[in-house]
Parts: structure tokens; sequence; C-alpha cells
């Protein structure tokens, strides 16, 4: 087992990651480093691969070739070789995601939803899951809604309480797979204001997301994607503004005309 | 019209017949639970062992889906026929077996209850499969995003919202199979049907089959209104807030 020591920084490497559905090459070679501390936007058309780069990250839709590192240690060596290969439990403690959908559990409430793991992989007791769990839930703005179950919550509040959940394992990444896609628009901003919040406190994240004026604000860096590929990449300034492809300039007039 | 009475609803004929038929129908009762609890856990077993996953899993999926397609499309009556008729002949199996008495029950008690096993195990696990399958897909990557390995993901996250789901479709079942517990009249297994039908032969008057139909119709319509609460607390759990129509 190789050391993960900080040196340079790296926290997510990717290196020549394909991933195919079939005969649909979703990712087609795609490099990318990501540092500690560092907040990377990646912007794309939808089919561009931008959700399955996320999923390749944390081996929910491990890569077919190519290599990832996660702090400095290779996640899927031996790409194809199957589970063995697969580093999920260092991965999945150490990377936490939030979903477009929110995928609450919908039979815990919102206290249980963020504790339930705690106690259930980190072994926590219950006490400490549940102040953790509540003071996470205040952090998001929740503290008055601990025992309510995610049917009685908006879409908006489901999704900080999905935040919360994988904050309670202390990740050193967090990803974002557009979060506030399937929310109504009055509601994103409490969403995008949490993320906003945690960016300031320097966690690791890499948001793949449609909200142009967040990245602009909140990225280190953003990444335009296309057909499986990294198109262009760079601070929000260049890419967003000042885009050199062909293919950026499209896709951001495109988006900003709305 | 006195005449369809006598015949049909013949209170007198009734009240001296009931003891029999009540007799008749604790025998009902009896083999539908031991067959119903069998087929429940004879199902559960069925539907995991269809979700396993992994290339190696593959013979047994197979095998499991080939069990359930088969036996959902084979007649009860003929399982009950063809295992009570041939098991006793297997010399190569130990008599306990080949003549079960267990429980101080006749062979044919047991006979019936495997046919109803086997057979209504194959319609319970489709009931357990489509209530996992029921789940989005989403709760299992969150709840494998978080740590959990499968196995918790399934007991803790994925199994007690399939549960919810399946339990009133798993009553109905329970039902039907309560009903078609009357098959085994066919081997002289004097359940609630057989007796009736010993009575209208006797006396030519099938008031002793509509009193087993009343019997039935006791326990099974208020399980029957179970179900249809179940289901709409069930729908409700997804629509709360929203105006429901009160049924009448």
């Amino acid at each position: 087992m190789s050391v993960g020591t900080t040196t340079g920084g790296s926290m997510v490497s990717l290196q020549g990651v394909c991933k195919r559905f079939g005969h649909l090459e979703v990712l087609r070679g795609v490099d990318l480093e990501i540092k500690r501390g560092e907040v990377v936007c990646v912007l794309g058309p939808s089919g561009s691969g931008k959700s399955t780069l996320l999923r390749c990250v944390n081996l929910l839709e491990p890569p077919e070739e190519g290599d990832i590192h996660l702090e400095e240690r290779s996640i899927c060596k031996g790409s194809g070789s199957g589970e063995q290969g697969w580093e999920l439990d260092f991965v999945r403690q150490r990377v936490g995601i939030v979903f477009q959908q929110f995928n609450l559990f919908p039979h815990k409430s919102a206290l249980e939803n963020v504790t339930l793991a705690q106690e259930k992989v980190l072994g926590r007791p219950g006490a400490e899951a549940r102040q953790k769990g509540t003071e996470l839930l205040q952090r998001v703005g929740l503290g008055d809604k601990l025992d309510e179950y995610p049917e009685r919550l908006s879409g908006g509040q489901q999704q900080r309480v999905a935040i919360a959940r994988a904050l309670a394992m202390d990740p050193h990444v967090m990803l974002f797979d557009e979060v506030t896609s399937a929310l109504d628009p009055e509601l994103v901003k409490e969403v995008l204001d949490v993320m906003r919040e945690l960016a300031e406190e320097g966690m690791t994240m890499i948001c793949v997301t449609h909200e142009i004026g967040f990245a602009r604000e909140v990225a280190d860096r953003v990444v335009f994607m296309d057909e499986g590929l990294v198109v262009e990449e760079g601070p929000p300034s260049q890419v967003i503004d000042n885009p050199r492809q062909e293919r950026t300039k499209k896709f951001l007039g495109l988006v900003l005309e709305r | 019209m006195q005449e369809l009475i006598n015949q049909y609803f013949d209170v007198d004929f009734m009240v001296d017949h009931f003891d029999e038929v009540l007799e008749g129908f604790w025998f009902t009762i009896q083999l539908s639970v031991v067959s119903g609890v069998l087929a429940l856990i004879w199902g559960l077993i069925l539907a995991q062992l269809r979700q396993i996953p992994g290339k190696a899993a593959l013979p047994v999926r197979f095998a499991t889906i080939a069990y359930i397609d088969v036996f959902r499309g084979v007649p009860l009556l003929i399982m009950i026929l063809l295992i009570s008729g041939s098991v006793p002949l297997l010399d190569f199996l130990p008599e306990w077996l080949r003549l079960p008495q267990w429980f101080g029950k006749p062979d044919n008690f047991w006979f019936g209850v495997f046919a109803i096993t086997i057979t209504y195990g194959a319609y319970m696990a489709e009931v357990y499969r489509s209530g996992i399958e029921s789940v989005p897909r989403g709760q299992m990557e969150a709840a494998r995003s978080l740590g959990m390995s499968h196995r918790q993901a399934m007991r803790f996250v994925i199994v007690p919202q399939a549960v919810r789901k399946v339990f009133a479709p798993l009553l109905n079942d329970f039902i039907a199979l309560m009903k078609d517990t009357t098959l085994v009249s066919a081997i002289a297994l004097s359940e609630v049907a057989l007796v009736g039908r010993d009575l209208q032969s006797q006396f030519l008057n099938s008031s002793g089959l509509i009193l087993g139909a009343i019997m039935f119709l006791v326990v099974t319509l208020p399980l029957a209104r179970l179900v249809d609460r179940l289901i709409a607390r069930e729908q409700g759990r997804f629509t709360r807030g929203a105006p429901r129509v009160e049924a009448l």
C-alpha cells in the first residue's frame, strides 16, 4: 500500500479514463488533476460525460481504461480486472457525493438519514452520530427539521439534508452531480449558498453544474467537457468569459442566452 | 323459491351439520397457515437467489428463474396429484419423507402443503422481487456511496422500503392460497370443500357447501378490506397533503 503523502497536494487525478456503456463511448480518455482544497466546476452539454466522470471518481461506474488516483493512491488498479482491483472502502470513506435526485432514504427522518451510515459504516455510537448529525443539519439551516421525513421537506431542504448526510462521513472530497437541476428556481439559491460556504471552508469539490454564475464566482477552475473529452480548462475568467475553443463558445452562448 | 332456499340456505341443515363443516374448515385453516408461512419463506429465499449479483451466480439465477416460471405455469391441482400419488412410491426416500406423519397430521396433509408451498413460493418470489425492484436505483447508489456494503444497503435501506410495498400483495396471494387449499379435496383430505361435497351427495342439499363458503368469507372479507386499506395507505404516503377522494 502506497502512503498517501500530501506532496504536491493532489487530491484526485484521472489519467486516460475511458468508459463505455455498450457501444456508447461516454468517456474517451479524460485526464484531470484536482488539488487539495480546489473547487472545480465541470460544464458541458448533456451527454458529454460529466456525470459519468463524477461517478467514476467514487467507483459507482468504474472506468474500463485508465487510472484514477485518490490522494495519490490508485483506486482502480488494472481496470477491467473486476472488483478485486477497486479500492471501494478507501474511496467511499473519502469521497462524498450528492445526487441530482437527492436520493434521501424515505423511510428515515432527516436526522436518521444523516446518522445511519455513521453508525453502520463508521461504527459511531448513536449519541455521537446524532450530535454530529444535529450540528450538520443546523449548519445547513435545518436545525428545526431533524425529525421530519423527506416527503415533508421541499426539494431544496431535501438536497441540504443530502449534503449533510454526505458531510457526516467526513469526506475529503465532495462530488456534486447537478444538485440544483431538479429544484424549483427559487430553491436553487439555498443549496448553492451551502455549497459556497463549504468551498470557503476549504473543502475539495468537484461540481457538475449548469449554474454558470456559481461556477464563475466559486470555482477555482472550470472544466468544459464535450463528447467524453475535456475540451478546455482554466480559471473561470478564461473558460467562461474568454473561451478559446469553438465548442465552448457555442455552448456558453446557448446557456447564457437564456 | 322455497325450493331454492331449501337447496342452498337450509338453516336447520346448516345448524345440524355446523360442527362437521367447522371441523373441515379448521383443517382448511391449518393447511392455509402452514403452507402460507412456508410459501412466504420459500418465496423470499427464491427472490434472494434470483438477486445474487455476479457472474459466478449465473447458474443459480437461471435455475431460480426457470423454477419460478415453471411452477407459476403448472396448475396446483396437477402438483397435488403428482406429489401425493408419486412420493409414497419412491422407495429410495426415507420413510419419514415418503409417508410424512409430522405433528399427527396425515401424509396427504403434508403432500398438500408441499404442493401449495412449491407453487405459491413461486408466486410470492415474484411479489418480493417486484418490491425490491420498485425501490429506485438511486437508493442503492446513495447507500453504497456512503460506504455501506451491498448487504448493509439491502438490510437497512432497500428491504425495509420493499417490505412496506409488498405487504398488501403478499396478503392478496395468501387469500388466493387459502381458497386454493380446497383443491386438496381431490386427494381425499377432509377439508371444508370435501365435507360439503359429501353432505351434498349424501343429502342432496348444498347448504353445507354454502356454509363452508360463508366460513371462507368470514375470514377472507376482512383480509380483503385490510389489503385495500394497506394499499390506500401506501399510496397515501406519496400523495400526502394532496386532497384525497374518500371512498364511499
